[in-house]
């Protein structure tokens, strides 16, 4: 009983720091990609000894400012619905994770441990149900605030979700065809397939019209442009969360982010294999640990090194342009850097190359969760990406394309998938 | 006519299929933004952004900084209160109190001399207005801040005494 | 009648016609420039600046000194005159400082305006080369001098010669040393004097009470009449921002021609006195204290009932408006006799024969048509010291005579007033009244001219429109005159003066109107 309760602390445990990490983390990705993209040079003052670490010290600085600040709220709000709703938001958010594989197993003391919380027979059913559990935090905060803007963003965002929960289903019912299973730990198991030898069975090649069908609407669903009708700030202000303010407002717009890694986990998961890393499935992994450590931790060695060289060239640059103790950061993180690669070289002591096979278990494992994170992180990526690149769709254009276009375009797909799989699974 | 070339009515093309389908077209997009991304990522020194306080642009002589009243050789103020600065001036920041100045052949000169920083739109028409060279927007100082909405209303002391770093 | 041509444009006027009136009339009411030219003045011809060229004479004429002649031919833009006007013009320039920037007349100087029209070429004469005199020199009481500034127009002295008889200025030396001055030990001290300075084209003679107050052209000008005595001249007050700055005299020649004396313009200051009431002030612990209006205005309509009032003393410094509201009011509160007009022996002073009138006070004649005696001080204690209540006074200062202030002593005296006189310091309830640039008022000078002065800036604080003030305590104790406005209130005073058109008041002549039938009533006070 205690193991059992162990064992889902530890992965909840994971999950919550994976989401709670990768949180601050997009928010300065999305204000220092979106200066890049923009030709501008993005946050970069605030800073703990000169350490600014480019910016990536603003978001924890931005956490003290929404704890200390004052929370204003409207006087005439509804008191329980508009303190419920932030908390239903993030709730919704947090609880989708339960169901999504972030790894194969893992051996510990001879036990084998799937790696997800809760393996679930109708997983991606409960994703949906959950999913549209968010609509109510939305409207609910629009609602509760008796203000007009915030009442129009949850009109808004009340039209988008429950026109894209459709599209999104049907986007996914293909899927679920091909691999006849809803659990995700199927799915995923499924895609590390190749189909013809070579070509790896993942979702988005079995389903390359549902991937951009799933995609668009997980966009809608996610309340980002380009369908960020909801909180428009030329139209209505900030839309659902205009009036509210401190943690409040923390939690609604932490709550977007931690959707957004939702829903990239959603399509790493579905389209891009999960935790399989392509054409090195687990028992290659196992069989080869020893030489890929190995060379791993050179490469490691190398590539660190190079970063040090590149902040030890910065460092020699910037001087006398701040005099202060900015001018040490890059000196600083050269030296991090140094020593990291040091510790990399150093670990060939331990002679990698001759693991043994607990090890290779365990590299097996880490391996597919680290190939889970990096595909989480790009879609994650993408999403501001995509916020940086393309404008926004007006309101009507929004409806038209979700009910004209891609709902149509989800049943001829979801009825050519089903011809497909009744053809080649003619009984 | 046709200005620098270009065509006077601009007629749009129908979009084609492929771009009305918007995926092509967005990872277009997606290819020239990553490409300005990469770009200034690995030549964060030459962006444009001028890092403000760390470094300061070099403006032109003719840049209109805050005010500052000139003096006559014996160090007196020339400003002889005809109040045209006032006139002219488009935000009515200025206010002059003249009064009768012991020497008959100045007669008239400002007793105060008041610029509202908080109201000045810095055009530079008090400049152009002052028949006396008496007030000049030469100073460069564009850094102008103070506690109060008081602090900005500077008077006729603190303009003949206009430093390069004066704070208000 | 003489027929002649101007310009191409054939005119006829009467016989006698000076040719610069007539070129007016032919040029659209655009005068021809000139500095010395002054239709009250005589002919000096000394400035050049009007000549025009006469078809059959040799030379150019000055048009001001030409009489009119049948079937004459006259060009006033040809190139020749303008030539000659930019030669004249120049002349006058050589010696002049140009320092408009500390020049109080910049904005309304001749020298200004003829440049703009005629000058704009470039001065061939260095600053250095001017002949320098005195600057800035004390002339008088009320005008400062500037010798360099003078075209010498002899304006100034003209007015002197001929309009005051006094001959205080004069022009000294010759040519380019000429100069306007005083004699010796004599100062330009008459009670007209600041008319030179209207006079004056440039900027030569000017005002000491409105020097370096403030640049003309930011003024804006409101026309009213002057207060200060029976006469009422027309005036033009000029004022910004809510302050008064100076007034000018506007012309009417019924009343007062171009011209207003030296006192009148000073009474503008009243305005701004410092001892301006601008609170409601009640009696409380023996002392006055100001109160917000709401609560002054309870206290104002508790004091002033029927039966609780003894005594109504009005003023005629009041206007017409408000004298006829007062007797309304009187009547109601306290029947027929126990009320005044005013104390009949204040507001006089002595007068001249020019302007000013030894009837200080500007409505004394609307109370006579009004039949709304004035009593003299002695006959007013006497009944006072048999009323009881309260003493209502509107305006004025009884309480300054000692007897009238022993008689009131008993009574609870009520004070609508503009100062604070001796009358507000005896009184138990003071509300602020506005004066008369802050009011649209109707004013009835000696000659039974009713004349309309407009507002030209607020009252201070809480005072307001003195007839609202009325109306209100009218209502209050059950007698609506209902009048909602202006108009209606005109009407209401017109039919109390039994009129013959009730919006004539209304829409009175610039110049006033004098009723006819009202020709023959009897002057006020003594």
């Amino acid at each position: 009983m205690l193991a059992i309760v162990l064992e889902a602390t530890a992965k909840i445990g994971f999950m919550f720091a994976l989401i709670m990490g990768l949180v601050p983390v997009l928010i300065w990705a999305e204000r220092k990609g979106s200066a890049f993209i923009q030709d501008r040079t993005g946050p970069n003052r605030a800073g703990v000894l000169g350490i600014r670490l480019a910016g990536l010290i603003h978001p924890i600085a931005d956490v003290i400012k929404l704890l200390a600040k004052e929370d204003v709220v409207p006087a005439m709000r509804h008191k329980f619905l508009y303190a419920l709703a932030p908390m239903l938001v993030m709730i919704v958010a947090m609880s989708t994770y339960a169901v999504i594989p972030f790894g194969d197993y893992i051996m510990i003391g001879g036990e084998k441990i799937e790696l997800i919380v809760a393996d679930l027979e109708v997983g991606m059913l409960f994703v949906l149900a959950i999913a549209s559990l968010g609509t109510y935090g939305v409207a609910l905060g629009g609602w509760a605030s008796n203000s007009k803007y915030t009442f129009l963003g949850s009109l808004r965002a009340t039209a988008s979700m429950i026109s894209y929960e459709i599209t999104m289903g049907l986007a996914i019912m293909g899927l679920f065809l091909i691999f006849g299973t809803f659990r995700l730990t199927d799915i995923v198991a499924g895609q590390g397939d190749l189909i013809w030898g070579w070509l790896p069975k993942w979702g988005i090649i079995v389903q390359p019209l549902g991937f951009l069908l799933f995609i668009a609407s997980v966009y809608a669903e996610t309340n980002r442009t380009p369908f960020d009708m909801s909180e428009r700030d030329s139209e209505i202000v900030a839309g659902y969360h205009t009036e509210y303010s401190s943690l409040k407002f923390a939690l609604f717009f932490m709550a977007e982010y931690a959707h957004m890694v939702v829903a990239a986990a959603l399509i790493a998961v579905l389209f891009f294999g999960g935790y399989q890393i392509p054409w090195l499935p687990r028992p290659v992994l196992e069989a080869n640990a020893g030489a890929m450590l190995t060379g791993g931790l050179i490469a490691g060695g190398i590539v660190l090194g190079i970063i040090a060289w590149a902040f030890f060239r910065r460092a020699r640059r910037e001087k006398g342009w701040y005099n202060d103790a900015r001018e040490r950061e890059p000196g600083f993180l050269g030296s991090v850097c140094v020593v990291l690669a040091l510790v990399n070289l150093g670990a060939l002591g331990l002679q990698p190359w001759a693991i043994s096979e607990l090890g290779a278990s365990l590299y097996a494992t880490f391996a597919q969760i680290g190939a889970f994170v990096i595909k989480v992180a790009f879609f994650s990526w993408l999403f501001i990406w995509v916020r940086w690149t393309v404008p926004s769709f007006r309101y009507d254009q929004v409806m038209r394309l979700g009910w004209q276009i891609m709902l149509p375009a989800g049943l001829v797909n979801l009825l050519v998938t089903a011809l497909w799989v009744f053809a080649v699974h003619q009984p | 006519m046709s200005y620098k070339g270009l065509p006077d009515v601009v007629t749009t093309r129908r979009r084609n299929l492929l771009e009305s389908a918007y995926f092509t077209e967005i990872a277009r997009g997606l290819a020239v933004t990553g490409r300005h991304l990469i770009r200034n990522l690995f030549n964060t020194d030459k962006m444009p952004t001028v890092q403000y306080p760390d470094q300061k642009r070099d403006y032109g002589p003719r840049f209109r900084g805050r005010h500052r009243l000139t003096q006559r050789e014996d160090g007196s103020p020339r400003c002889v209160a005809c109040m045209m600065c006032s006139t002219v001036c488009p935000a009515d920041c200025i206010e002059i109190i003249a009064g009768e100045h012991p020497d008959p052949t100045i007669e008239k000169y400002s007793k105060e001399f008041n610029i509202d920083l908080l109201r000045c739109v810095y055009c530079g028409l008090c400049e152009e207005a002052c028949p006396c060279d008496a007030i000049r927007m030469d100073t460069g100082i564009y850094e102008i801040a103070a506690e109060t909405r008081e602090a900005f209303v500077v008077n006729k002391d603190f303009l003949l005494n206009n430093d390069k770093d004066g704070t208000l | 009648m003489a027929k002649l041509t101007i310009d191409g444009k054939e005119i006829e006027v009467p016989d006698g016609t000076r040719l610069f009136d007539a070129c007016r009339e032919a040029r659209g009411g655009r005068d021809l420039p000139h500095f010395c030219y002054h239709p009250d003045l005589s002919i000096a011809g000394v400035c050049r600046l009007c000549q025009v060229e006469i078809e059959g004479m040799p030379k150019l004429t000055i048009a001001c000194n030409t009489i009119v002649r049948d079937g004459m031919v006259v060009h006033t833009t040809s190139k020749r005159v303008n030539q000659a006007v930019t030669q004249v013009l120049e002349m006058h320039l050589i010696n002049h400082p140009v320092d408009c920037p500390i020049c109080d007349q910049a904005g309304e100087c001749g020298l200004q305006d003829q440049y703009m029209d005629y000058g704009l070429y470039e001065s061939e004469v260095e600053k250095t080369d001017k002949v320098l005199k005195k600057k800035a020199k004390v002339i008088g009481p009320h005008v400062i001098l500037d010798q360099e500034r003078c075209v010498l127009c002899a304006r100034c002295t003209r007015f002197c010669e001929e309009v005051t008889g006094t001959g205080e200025l004069g022009i000294y030396n010759r040519g380019d040393r000429a100069e306007i001055d005083v004699a010796p030990g004599v100062e330009l001290d008459n009670n007209y004097s600041l008319n030179t300075v209207d006079i004056c084209p440039v900027g030569a003679l000017t005002s000491r009470d409105f020097r370096f107050q403030k640049r003309v052209w930011l003024l804006k000008s409101t026309s009213s009449v002057c207060n200060g005595c029976a006469t009422g001249c027309n005036v033009r007050v000029d004022h910004e921002g809510g302050r008064i700055y100076r007034l000018k005299p506007r012309r009417n020649d019924e009343v007062n021609g171009p011209w207003m004396c030296d006192k009148g313009r000073m009474t503008y200051k009243d305005v701004h006195r410092e001892d301006r009431l601008d609170r409601v002030l009640v009696r409380r612990e023996g002392e006055l204290q100001p109160i917000s209006w709401a609560e002054g205005r309870q206290e104002l309509l508790g004091a002033v009932k029927p039966g609780g009032v003894g005594y109504v003393l009005a003023d005629p410094g009041r206007s017409l408006e408000e004298l006829v509201l007062i007797q309304r009011l009187a009547t109601e509160l306290v029947g027929e006799e126990p009320m005044a007009g005013g104390v009949s022996d204040d507001g006089h002073d002595e007068g001249d024969d020019l302007l000013l009138s030894a009837d200080r006070r500007p409505n004394r004649k609307a109370l006579a048509w009004l039949d709304f005696a004035e009593k003299p001080a002695e006959a007013l204690a006497g009944e006072l010291s048999g009323a009881s209540g309260v003493l209502l006074v509107f305006g004025g200062d009884p309480l300054a005579h000692q007897a009238l202030a022993d008689a009131a002593s008993r009574m609870r005296v009520v004070y609508l007033g503009t100062h604070r006189t001796a009358t507000a310091e005896a009184a138990d309830v003071v509300v602020p009244l506005s004066m008369w640039a802050e009011k649209d008022a109707l004013w009835v000078n000696k000659q039974g001219r009713i004349q309309r002065g407009q507002r030209a800036v607020l009252p201070p604080g809480d005072a307001r429109e003195d007839w609202r003030v009325l109306v209100d305590l009218l209502q209050s104790i059950g007698h609506d005159p209902e009048v909602a406005g202006l108009p209606a209130l005109r009407r209401l005073v017109a039919a109390r003066l039994e009129l013959e058109d009730e919006n004539l008041l209304n829409r009175l002549p610039e110049g006033g109107y004098a009723p006819p039938r009202l020709a023959d009533a009897p002057t006020g006070g003594r």
